[in-house]
């Protein structure tokens, strides 16, 4: 390693709420368990590329006992599906995930009771997974398919459900702030490992290492691909993306100028997803997407100052901040040597 | 217009047909092939979404004017496989969940098949080199690069083909299983349709004439030119708004065209709507606006004097105000054995979702008042929409499409509306695409801040009192200002429970670019103060970061900063998962770099050298 590159860590915790801020927040949604033991869900769910189509496949996979490949949703359009809000406020796993899996329960059920009455068991002994279902305690058992064969040509019954999911929130008290924004939060922490060149003042961001409590992870591989993207945007924040203006005009205005992280930029990003299931929701997930990035930009300031000992409180922290930084350092230590 | 006679191969096919001469090989795919899996991110070279190979070798088709690539081999995403039959490369992606919003994905699965023809052997920092100059906003790059490994080494026979079949999954559960994304497949083919590779029967096309002064009033529009222009169907303005003119995620201020007065650079002023883009372009040189300069205010600061008002029925610049009180701050701080106080301040930034805004609009068969576009609220949009439009609500629907990236950006209703206005005026249907550079001038920006900070601590590390006081530019409009105060102060100052605090969240009105949603939401603007506070205080008490943050944590029970009781707090867990993760070397945060015995581990990435930054440098110049 050359004599100028010098490498140090630092930390930063966050924490975050999820769903609405200080306002009711609510999803609807619909399910169906449809021929050939398959699903249909129906949900005014936007996916933005977190993988939330995915979520809420594996949410009626599990809820109904269907594959997960098997689940179809619908397209978002507010004449044709039920309202579930806005893809923000890292919102949508929570709020329509409970949904979904709400209105899931209620086709089931309304199934179960067919196949209960078909087999002359107990409602509770049925148990549906991965495409079949079958009773506990007895030889029971047949293909999803094959159940709602029976459900539609014997009893007549579509299993449908409709749901809704409410999180209780309030506003915040005018004077003082006090409320209850949000009933579910998580909490996350990050340490970054930079490299600081002192004779050019470049950073690099080699490492980081996260860890966030996420209620329950549906998809792990999602939720790291969450942190990985909101370590990366943030690394975008401090260290390079600035719009800058002048009398309102910008300087920045193609990508030529904007400058975005390239695949030469990003650390390597280590995750370590923290599972405390909310307590008041039926999956007990909260939701990553926001918090994922929240500390990664004070990590990376605190990484600097314990590498090279300025401490970049304006972002930011470019090479020419960071070298006049380190000037400005060299000068008071000279001053302090001096007198 | 003049036409070119053109004779290539594309996807294996000879084609021969003329085209528009002025057009890029990426417009001739797109719009006379329909080959939308190529899609348009910046236009200039620089996001490598329009990747494709020309006689085998990777270029940027938004660089390529189609006249030089007569008699050429032209390979697109759509020759690699088709969701169906899919690639070695493109069955990886699907494998590691490399594609999010999937805009920059074609381009990606393009350069990563590029990277591995020509080297099969290819090293990760290779790969990474190789493909450097395609941007991905939303994956961080980590399971691209994951990807392209496990492609290299099934086609190297080193790795099973069966890999890409196999995802984990917890026995009799579907919670907590890698279930790989059911929208990769659509994605990683080019095969998903964004609202720009939309197409429709008797389409117009829409551009819009903005303005270039931040502060003006607009005294005269004179659209008489533009009108007479062959190709031009019609042109509206702020006048043409039959209800009541205004939208906004949280304060409704934002006209849908500007009203008598623009309030920042980028601003719309006229959307016209006509045959073809180009049409539409010229038209737009051939308005005239007169305008009459207003003084600006461009500091957050100077607006809090309020001598000069952005908007007029609003008597005070200040879009909102959220205070937090907890405690007594004076009780606190006169406890404290040490008190620091500083400044910090972060700037704006662009969401850069790689897919420019884009939207359709038409009125269909039963009147019903139709936008498709890549919105993150199309619940919000619906009712805004029809107060706009003096239409019932069943009379305006909204359809989501493929959302190419967002983080809040998409949740600003800021082009439906003009689309809405042509689209019941002509009662055709509207399309519009936003150049990047237009994207860039006319969106909302994360909030810039300042923040003023004050902490109280014992020598043991507790806090005893926490004055902070930030000031954010929410820009010319109202946007998510208010919910971004909100959040930025209910979290601000962190996961620690303080007895005496005082929180000051003000967010302004200025003539710049507007501040709007963007992920993390005005948390990460205050977070990061108090996180750095966190670490100077470790270093001055001489304290673990680690520990002076324990001492503080929230524990279940206690209560928020807006005083509510937690039912659970995973913050003390969190800290030391963290801490076992990253093998941390314990210390105080006071410049001890050189002597950490945690650093250097395989966890890191390899530091680049300066050489290859100079190579990437040379050939983004080159291209
Ligand atoms: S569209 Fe060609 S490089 Fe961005
Ligand atoms: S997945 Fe790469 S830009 Fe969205």
């Amino acid at each position: 390693m050359s004599l100028t590159k010098k490498r140090g860590r630092g930390m930063a915790a966050a924490w975050y709420g999820i769903a609405r801020t200080a306002a009711m927040d609510q999803a609807g949604a619909w399910a169906e368990i449809d021929d050939g033991g398959t699903a249909k869900i129906v949900t005014g769910v936007t996916e933005i590329g977190e993988g939330i189509l995915t979520v809420l496949a594996q949410v009626a996979a599990e809820e109904l006992g269907v594959k997960p490949e098997n689940v179809m949703i619908g397209e978002n359009d507010t004449s044709r599906s039920p309202e579930a809000a806005h893809a923000g406020a890292t919102r949508q796993t929570y709020m329509i995930g409970n949904a979904v899996a709400l209105a899931c329960r209620q086709a089931k059920n309304k199934l179960f009771a067919q196949i209960a009455k078909e087999w002359n068991v107990d409602i509770q002994t049925l148990k549906a997974h991965d495409g079949e279902i079958w009773s506990e305690g007895t030889n029971y058992r047949i293909p999803m398919s094959e159940a709602i064969k029976i459900c539609k040509k014997k009893y007549g019954v579509v299993p449908v459900g409709g749901e809704n999911y409410t999180s209780h929130h309030t506003g915040l008290h005018p004077e003082d702030g006090s409320g209850k924004p949000w009933q579910a939060y998580v909490f996350g922490g990050q340490v970054a490992e930079v490299e600081v060149d002192t004779a050019t003042g470049e950073v690099q961001l080699l490492g980081i290492w996260a860890c966030h409590d996420v209620g329950r992870a549906i998809n792990p591989k999602g939720v790291e691909g969450q942190v990985e993207g909101g370590v990366v945007q943030a690394v975008g924040q401090a260290l390079m993306e600035n719009f800058e203006l002048d009398n309102g005009k910008t300087s920045s205005g193609n990508l030529a100028k904007y400058i975005l992280p390239t695949s030469l930029d990003v650390p390597k990003v280590k995750t370590k997803i923290v599972e405390d299931p909310d307590p008041l929701s039926p999956l007990g997930a909260k939701g990553i997407g926001e918090p994922a990035m929240v500390p990664t930009a004070p990590a990376i300031m605190n990484a600097i100052y314990d590498a090279v000992g300025v401490r970049i409180k304006s972002l930011p922290a470019t090479p020419e901040k960071i070298l006049s930084a380190l000037r400005e350092k060299q000068r008071k230590s000279l001053n302090k040597s001096l007198n | 217009m003049s036409e070119i006679k053109l004779n290539l191969s594309i996807n294996g096919k000879n084609i021969k047909r003329s085209t528009k001469s002025h057009y890029r090989l990426l417009d001739f795919l797109r719009e006379d092939l329909d080959l939308t899996g190529t899609k348009e991110g910046c236009g200039a070279g620089e996001c490598g979404t329009c990747s494709v190979f020309v006689n085998g070798k990777l270029i940027k088709s938004c660089l390529m004017p189609v006249a030089k690539v007569n008699g050429s081999k032209i390979e697109t995403v759509e020759s690699l496989g088709t969701p169906d039959k899919m690639s070695e490369v493109q069955k990886a992606f699907c494998l590691t969940g490399a594609s999010q919003c999937g805009f920059c994905i074609p381009g990606m699965v393009m350069a990563a098949t590029s990277t591995l023809r020509n080297n099969p052997k290819s090293s990760l920092e290779e790969i990474k080199e190789e493909m450097g100059g395609n941007i991905c906003r939303c994956t961080g790059y980590q399971k691209i690069f994951e990807a392209v490994e496990i492609a290299r080494d099934v086609i190297n026979k080193k790795q099973n083909k069966n890999v890409f079949d196999k995802y984990y999954k917890p026995e009799n559960s579907f919670i907590g299983a890698n279930v790989k994304r059911i929208d990769a497949p659509s994605k990683v083919t080019g095969n998903l349709k964004y609202a720009a590779d939309m197409k429709m029967q008797n389409m117009l096309h829409m551009q819009v004439l903005r303005s270039d002064r931040p502060h003006a009033k607009i005294k005269k529009i004179d659209l008489s030119k533009a009108l007479k222009l062959k190709g031009v169907v019609t042109a509206v303005t702020s006048d043409d708004v039959p209800g009541i003119d205004n939208f906004g995620v949280f304060v409704e201020d934002q006209p849908v065209l500007a009203k008598n007065k623009v309030r920042y650079v980028g601003e719309a002023i006229v959307a016209v709507a006509a045959e073809s883009v180009e049409i539409a372009k010229e038209a737009l040189s051939k308005i005239k606006i007169i305008y009459e300069d207003l003084p600006c205010l461009f500091k957050s600061e100077e607006a809090l004097k309020n001598k000069i008002l952005i908007h007029e029925d609003y008597k005070t610049n200040v879009v909102k105000h959220i205070p937090i009180r907890k405690g007594n701050i004076d009780e606190g701080f006169a406890k404290a054995d040490v008190i620091i106080e500083d400044d910090f301040s972060t700037q704006p930034v662009d969401h850069a979702y790689l897919e420019p805004m884009a939207g359709i609009s038409y009125v269909d068969q039963d009147g019903v008042l139709t936008i498709v576009s890549p919105s993150q609220n199309i619940t919000h949009h619906r009712h805004m929409m029809a107060k706009i439009m003096n239409l019932p609500i069943h009379k305006v629907r909204f359809i989501m499409s493929p959302v190419g990236g967002g983080f809040g950006g998409k949740e600003d209703m800021i082009y439906q509306g003009m689309l809405a206005l042509l689209a019941m005026k002509t009662r055709l249907p509207i399309k519009y695409v936003m150049s990047r550079e237009e994207d860039i001038v006319s969106t909302a920006k994360r909030h810039p801040t300042k923040t003023h900070y004050k902490m109280g601590l014992l020598n043991n590390g507790k806090i005893t009192a926490v004055e902070i006081k930030t000031l954010s530019d929410g820009g010319a409009y109202g946007c998510s200002t208010e919910g971004v105060m909100r959040k930025a102060a209910i979290l601000g100052a962190g996961p620690y429970h303080i007895e005496n605090l005082k929180m000051d969240t003000i967010g302004v009105y200025t003539n710049n670019t507007p501040s709007g949603a963007f992920r993390s939401f005005g948390a990460l603007q205050t977070e990061f103060a108090t996180e750095s506070m966190m670490d100077l205080a470790s270093e001055k008490l001489n304290l673990d970061p680690f520990e002076i943050r324990r001492v503080n944590a929230f524990k279940k029970g206690d209560l928020t900063h807006t005083k509510q009781k937690l039912n659970s707090a995973s913050i003390n867990n969190v800290l030391d998962e963290l801490e076992k993760l990253c093998k941390w070397d314990k210390g105080s945060s006071n410049h001890r770099g050189e002597e950490r015995k945690d650093l250097n581990s395989s966890d890191n990435r390899e530091s680049c050298t300066l050489g290859a930054r100079l190579e990437t440098n040379r050939s983004r110049v080159s291209k």
